[in-house]
């Protein structure tokens, strides 16, 4: 069984999608310690364009949480990206953030999934950035991590 | 691994210690009537990935299991 598995992890390699327009900037400058220290995951994070946009599933997979403003999409391979928008954007109950797509969905990569307003959120004092993480994945795994500018659907990092 | 519900809760300082438990995505955020008894160290033990405390708030990262973990430490101390 775990042979099984380490043997599908060594053949496989997920490629992650930007989910929203804007720089990348990494993990580090996410001003939000359980992101910055890669607690939940390695990745990178969005400093979205303030403009309306769309977010998109930066894998194909399965809607496995939906909020608002986060969620995370599992692959047929059980790896999970979470894409949050915006930092303490819980806090916002879903305010501004229109959902275009159900929790329990299968999504291809760069289906849209949340529609919000960064320009909004940042407006109400809070980031706006949008961490992308690998979830539980070991820090090494990840791999050619774009920085700078980005448009939604682009590569951003491939995980190993 | 998920974490243990019933671990986070004795790791918060117990239900009576609980105020409020809400799930974000990959995190419980927590209010306490006394800080001092969250046991961290426990609270890692219990399969968080890590604890940030400001005051009377304390959030323990879980992970994408959050919701499912608040729901059962919810149904636990009611």
């Amino acid at each position: 069984m775990e042979l099984a598995r380490d043997l599908r992890k060594g053949a496989s390699l997920t490629t992650v999608l930007a989910p929203v327009a804007g720089a990348a900037i990494g993990l580090a400058a996410v001003p939000d310690p359980v992101f910055s220290q890669a607690m939940v995951g390695p990745g990178t994070a969005i400093d979205p364009r303030r403009e309306p946009g769309t977010a998109i599933a930066p894998i194909s997979g399965t809607i496995v949480k939906l909020h608002p403003h986060a969620f995370v999409v599992v692959g047929d391979d059980g790896r999970g990206v979470l894409v949050h928008l915006g930092i303490d954007t819980v806090q916002l109950k879903g305010e501004g953030f229109t959902l275009l797509a159900a929790e329990g969905d299968h999504v291809t990569a760069g289906q849209p999934v949340v529609a919000w307003n960064p320009a909004a959120v940042e407006a109400g004092g809070r980031s706006p950035v949008c961490p992308v993480v690998a979830l539980d994945a070991p820090a090494e795994s990840v791999g050619d991590v774009v920085q700078g500018d980005v448009d939604a659907g682009d590569l951003l990092f491939q995980w190993s | 691994m998920a974490a243990d519900a019933e671990a986070i809760i004795a790791g918060l300082g117990g239900a009576d210690n609980i105020i409020e438990v809400e799930p974000c995505i990959t995190r419980l955020r927590t209010e306490v009537h006394d800080a001092s008894k969250v046991n961290q160290a426990a609270l890692k033990a219990a399969g968080a990935h890590g604890v940030m405390a400001a005051g009377n708030v304390v959030q323990v990262v879980v992970g994408p299991e959050a919701d499912t973990i608040a729901s059962d430490i919810e149904d636990i101390i009611g």
